[in-house]
């Protein structure tokens, strides 16, 4: 059946595999989004996290030192929007697609510059992210299937989401950034510095954003592409709308888009055009943001009826 | 230093922009004292004391409390100099509980986490202390602007305030809800807490304050025992001239009614705010004021009836014409006009010149525009009769209203309104944050506008402002009519029991 | 300091901040600086060939530039000029190569109508999310671009492709390619079309009731509902109007410059006539300034490779620097920076 073949237990992990990175990108925009500033450059500072990780990779021979080069990368990336934003007052969706473009623009130029390549690099030379292999389960079709072989920012993503959450809601630093993001002048009487929340928001943000990158493109692949965010980034953010910054429920929003590129490719099998099969995760991005945002309008609507008394 | 007071201000400058909105400022305080600062709007009062909260930084002077000199303060240091402020908007997040609120920025921590147990213990000590009525796992969205106020008092009280600044914080209270603050205010006192009251209404200063210091135009006029001076002496210093603001009720010939809203349901921003079936009419050559405490329902009420709300239940008639639903192009065609009570987003297009502004709602017509052309000299011409006529300053057509003032500013809006006739006039607090001159004149316009002819809806949260101005007066709470009355039959008391009671009134 | 020579400044300088960091990174790769933008500037402009190259790539920038502004005066951020451009090509080349039953001009105008009416509707649609959902327009347009994107490569690559090894329409028919000049470059007469269109735009947005609406609800919203403008209906107007131009430029390059559609012809063309709009601030009539620095840049950057080594990807670089710097307001107050904004007292 080919029905069956679609859908069965390995799509489980390879949703989950598609939508990690996505995952990466959506908590990337989550973090700034607390403190109401909408992160359009996470797509800019994934990708040049991806690129760095896969240049310190490729020269250093140490996968994990291309993972914090990425992340310290995504830092100073944000770092140049947050000063921009902060202290030089610009619009965050300019200075977020003014980054968005340095991005591309500068991972392009190292690329021919720098490691004299051009277009895709891929190198036997690029150390990947390693592989958590689970002897004990190896033996459980299921289990194997699902559970087995997963890269070690795959594990970790589920720790970050879970991190965040617990900093968000049960934290100092999570009240004050949430005050800072709803009500700025409230903090900022509570003596709180809301400038300074700020700075580290978007500072975290970045360090996220360049692990993003990094699992982009040393645990998802073991390559750079020039451009190879491919919109991850935005999707990510359309991500975070949907789960309204909340770690956890944004982070489930992610899972559709994963849901939908796997799907798609299993399809291709069966004939379907690729064009058709690689703009499916932006359709349905798309689709889901503007059923989640819906509905949201009719519950807000409903809430302020005078037709309907509320609990 | 050996001052006897425990906050001194001197010579304080601040400028925002082009405006200098503190020239002289000085103000002092004395401990376990009441004292109240006044001024008319814009007179600098909130600014000097946001200087001292540290929410502005101050261009020139300097800041003394309990004998240590800052050239510089932040919210923070002011806070640790046991200075806490209860703003006019209050300083609340509205998605977060009230406790959460009133711990931010001194949150008690068990490990990683807020220790939300001790907390609690903490504030319910202040609670019960001071005999408030407080629930703390409401979200602030939740609660009313009574509450809302004594969570801001406890959340100084908690973070170890000496000296307590309140600005304005009666106007969005009923007369029996301040007397309730003003025990407080009282046993705070007693307790040797120094307070601060900021207020323009002249009455209350004299019932609750020890000194009084006047300020004008950004300048200090000087302080007073309170023993030592009337109302007509304080209102002198602060305008610098005698003021009769209450202008004599013109009578003139009431026709037939021009508006009728009959059974009207709306939605609302809150809960209390929802509009569910509310009926009355305003005829033609009246004045109906609608008192009530801000967030009961008059802003849904008044959006619904100029079709910026939808009406989800019920109708709304003027001059015979059913205009329920209808675009407010249509509205206002129909002969409905409005001075809504936000200048800043509803009224004003701060970032347009005066002209565009006086034009913007007859842009379609000649001759400000044909064939969908603007015609630019017709726009100057006519926007500078208006801006004469109304005494508009800067008298500047094509500058941008965000150079105005606000009493300024809001004489463009009325200047537009008025200019376009019609059958209605709904003015929504017409004169909230103008100065003295700005409210006189838009006062007599509301009268004249009624001895046209047209009727006059008017809503505010000023008593005295309904009361000298209306005919009618509907009282409304949680949404619905509480009172009608005679305006002569009116006084503040019985008004103020009916903004806060749910007993539906008789029929004026 | 008036707020123009300040803004002015703030460009001028930021411009030359670019040029500065490109010029330290030719530096540290052992090339003249100097030298390096002599190339550039003798790869944009000596000769006919390389004049009207950049002549030719100042059209579409033109286009797409005023398109984003259009939308932003509304209060759009409208990422997604470059999915019109492509639509707008698609169904210019489907309409110039099949429906020659019309009379040559006729054709013409109808390969630009078409282009006009796909590109508006496509870009109604964020617009009306944005409107009765309240979705991001900067999310939906963006990844409705990679939308539009493989939507025209899976048509050229099937139903319209010419069967060629490369993804690309069939030729339009003769009479509706719009006549080049400065041969062999492929500059036309589109840029005549854009600057047209251009000044009609100013025309619109700054001398009629339509654009008077549309900057009211670009600036307040609130006040433009309260004074009898419909912003529903507005926003969604000048999305599609922004759309309709985004269609146009891509009518252009696919009637004038190639003549047919190449998959993949408008990558870069909406980003970069984006990036005019945000280095002026969405000034309409500095933008067409910054639309003619960046197609120098970008069509003497080969010369620059060819002379010097230095990656033409390098001109990519320094205009993004240069929007970055030109997004700050270096000159001007940082001073208030502790202060909350407050409206005046």
């Amino acid at each position: 059946m080919t029905f069956s073949k679609i859908f069965n237990a390995s799509l489980i992990y390879s949703t989950f595999r598609t939508a990690t990175p996505i995952i990466y990108a959506a908590l990337c925009a989550a973090i700034t989004q607390q403190a109401d500033i909408l992160n359009i450059g996470t797509e800019g500072i994934m990708l040049f996290g991806a690129f760095m990780a896969v240049a310190v990779s490729y020269l250093t021979g140490s996968w994990a030192l291309g993972v914090l080069v990425a992340m310290f990368g995504g830092l100073c990336i944000a770092m140049v929007m947050a000063v921009s934003h902060l202290k030089f007052r610009s619009d965050i969706c300019a200075i977020g697609m003014g980054v968005n473009m340095f991005a591309v623009a500068i991972t392009k130029f190292l690329l021919n510059a720098w490691l004299k390549q051009s277009g895709t690099f891929a190198d036997p030379k690029i150390i990947p992210i390693p592989k958590v292999h689970i002897k004990a389960i190896e033996k459980i079709g299921f289990l194997n299937d699902t559970f087995n072989d997963w890269t070690i920012t795959e594990w970790f993503v589920i720790i970050l989401i879970i991190v965040l959450w617990f900093v968000f809601y049960k934290t100092v630093w999570g009240l004050r950034i949430r005050a800072v993001g709803r009500m700025a002048q409230a903090a900022q009487t509570a003596g709180i510095n809301v400038d300074s929340m700020k700075y580290q928001a978007i500072a975290i943000s970045g360090l996220v954003g360049g692990l993003a990158g990094a699992h982009l493109s040393l645990g998802y692949s073991a390559m750079f592409v020039e451009n190879m965010t491919n919109a991850r980034g935005f999707m990510g953010v359309a991500a975070m709308y949907f789960g309204g910054a909340h770690p956890i429920i944004t982070a489930l929003g992610c899972f559709f888009f994963g849901f939908a590129d796997s799907v798609g490719a299993r399809l291709q099998a069966y004939g379907v055009p690729s064009q058709l099969v690689l703009l499916m995760p932006y359709v349905a991005t798309i689709a889901v943001l503007a059923i989640s945002m819906a509905t949201k309008s009719a519950m807000e609507k409903k809430r302020k009826s005078s037709l309907i008394t509320a609990a | 230093m050996d001052s006897e007071y425990i906050v001194s201000m001197e010579g304080i400058k601040k400028a925002f922009g082009t405006v200098q909105a503190v020239r002289n400022g000085e103000f002092n305080l004395k401990k376990g004292e009441i004292h109240s600062l006044i001024g008319e709007n814009g007179a600098g009062k909130s600014t000097m004391m946001k200087l001292l909260y540290g929410m502005y930084a101050i261009d020139g002077g300097s800041i003394v409390i309990e004998g240590k000199k800052y050239t510089s303060i932040t919210p923070k240091m002011a806070i640790e100099a046991g200075i806490g402020m209860v703003h006019q908007e209050f300083m609340l997040v509205k998605e977060l509980t009230v406790l959460e609120n009133i711990i931010l920025g001194f949150e008690p921590t068990k490990g990683l986490t807020i220790d939300f147990a001790t907390a609690r213990k903490t504030v319910q000590k202040y609670i019960d202390q001071y005999n408030m009525d407080i629930q703390l796992d409401k979200k602030i969205g939740q609660i009313s602007v009574g509450e809302a106020q004594r969570v801001e008092i406890i959340k100084i009280l908690t973070r170890g305030a000496n000296i307590i600044i309140l600005d304005e914080p009666t106007a969005v209270l009923t007369p029996q809800e301040a007397r309730r603050l003003f025990e407080i205010l009282n046993n705070l006192k007693a307790d040797g807490k120094s307070i601060v009251f900021i207020s323009h209404k002249l009455n209350e200063i004299m019932e609750i304050s020890d000194r009084v210091s006047v300020m004008r135009q950004g300048t200090y006029m000087g302080t007073v025992n309170k023993a030592d001076t009337n109302e007509n002496e304080l209102a002198r210093m602060m305008i610098g001239r005698d003021v009769f603001l209450n202008i004599e009720k013109k009578k003139s010939t009431v026709g037939e009614a021009v508006l009728q809203v009959e059974d009207l349901w709306t939605s609302g921003e809150k809960e209390i705010s929802k509009i569910r079936g509310l009926s009355f009419d305003v005829k033609a050559g009246e004045i109906v004021g609608v008192a009530g405490i801000d967030g009961n329902g008059q802003s849904e009420l008044i959006e619904a009836i100029t079709g910026l709300r939808k009406v989800e239940k019920g109708k709304v008639i003027l001059d015979g014409k059913d205009i329920t639903n209808l675009s407010v192009r249509k509205i206002r065609e129909a002969g409905l006009t409005h001075i809504p009570e936000d200048r800043n987003t509803r009224g004003l297009n701060r970032k347009f010149s005066i002209g565009d502004n006086l034009i913007e709602v007859s842009l379609d017509k000649e001759p400000f525009s044909r064939h969908g052309f603007l015609k630019k000299n017709a726009v100057k011409k006519f926007s500078e009769e208006l801006i004469e006529k109304f005494d508009i300053r800067p008298a500047k057509a094509e500058l941008p209203t965000s150079y105005l003032s606000g009493g300024n500013a809001q004489k463009v809006v009325v200047a537009r309104e008025v200019t376009l006739g019609g059958k209605l006039l709904v003015a929504s607090q017409p004169t909230r944050g103008v100065d003295i001159g700005a409210i006189e004149s838009i006062r007599s316009i509301l009268q004249d506008v009624k001895e046209k002819g047209l009727g006059v809806l008017l809503v505010s949260a000023e008593l005295e402002e309904i009361m000298s101005l209306s005919d009618r007066i509907i009282v409304m709470h949680n949404g619905k009519i509480t009172g009608r009355l005679n305006a002569e039959d009116a006084n503040e008391e019985e008004l103020g029991m009916l903004m806060m009671s749910g007993k539906e009134g008789g029929e004026a | 300091m008036s707020e123009k020579t300040k803004a002015a400044l703030n460009i001028l300088l930021s411009m030359i901040l670019a040029l500065g960091a490109g010029a330290v990174v030719v530096a540290l790769q052992g090339e003249s600086p100097v030298e390096a933008y002599a190339a550039l500037i003798r790869g944009a402009f000596n000769g006919k060939l390389k004049f009207g190259t950049t002549l030719a790539g100042v059209t579409p920038l033109l286009l797409t530039s005023l398109a984003f502004i259009v939308a932003a005066k509304a209060g759009a951020f409208h990422c997604g000029i470059e999915g019109c451009v492509f639509l707008g090509g698609i169904v210019a080349a489907y309409i110039g190569i099949n429906w020659t039953f019309l009379p040559g001009p006729l054709q013409l105008v109808a390969c630009f109508i078409g282009a006009i009416i796909v590109a508006a509707l496509w870009s109604m649609i964020p617009g009306v999310l944005r409107i009765y959902f309240n979705v991001s327009e900067v999310c939906c347009t963006i990844l409705m671009n990679s939308v539009a994107l493989y939507i025209t490569n899976y048509l050229v690559s099937g139903v319209m492709s010419a069967g060629t090894s490369l993804p690309q329409s069939a030729d339009v028919v003769p009479q509706v390619k719009l006549s080049q000049f400065m041969k062999p470059s492929s500059a036309n007469t589109g840029l005549f079309i854009a600057i047209i269109v251009t000044i009609l735009v100013m025309i619109l947005v700054y001398r009629t009731t339509f654009g008077f609406k549309l900057r009211q609800i670009g600036t307040n919203p609130a006040n433009a509902e309260f004074a009898g403008t419909d912003p529903k209906k507005m926003f969604i107007s000048a999305m599609m109007l922004a759309g309709s131009i985004g269609g146009t430029a891509g009518a252009i390059e696919v009637l004038g410059v190639h003549g047919f559609f190449l998959n993949n012809f408008a990558s870069g063309l909406g980003t970069n006539g984006m990036l005019a709009a945000l280095i002026c601030k969405n000034n309409m009539f500095v933008a067409p300034v910054i639309s003619f620095f960046i197609a120098i840049l970008k069509s003497g950057a080969m010369g620059m490779q060819q002379a010097t080594n230095v990656p033409k990807s390098l001109v990519d670089t320094i205009t993004a620097v240069f929007i970055i710097f030109a997004c700050m307001n270096i000159i001007g107050d940082v001073k208030k920076k502790r202060e909350i904004r407050e409206g005046r007292a």
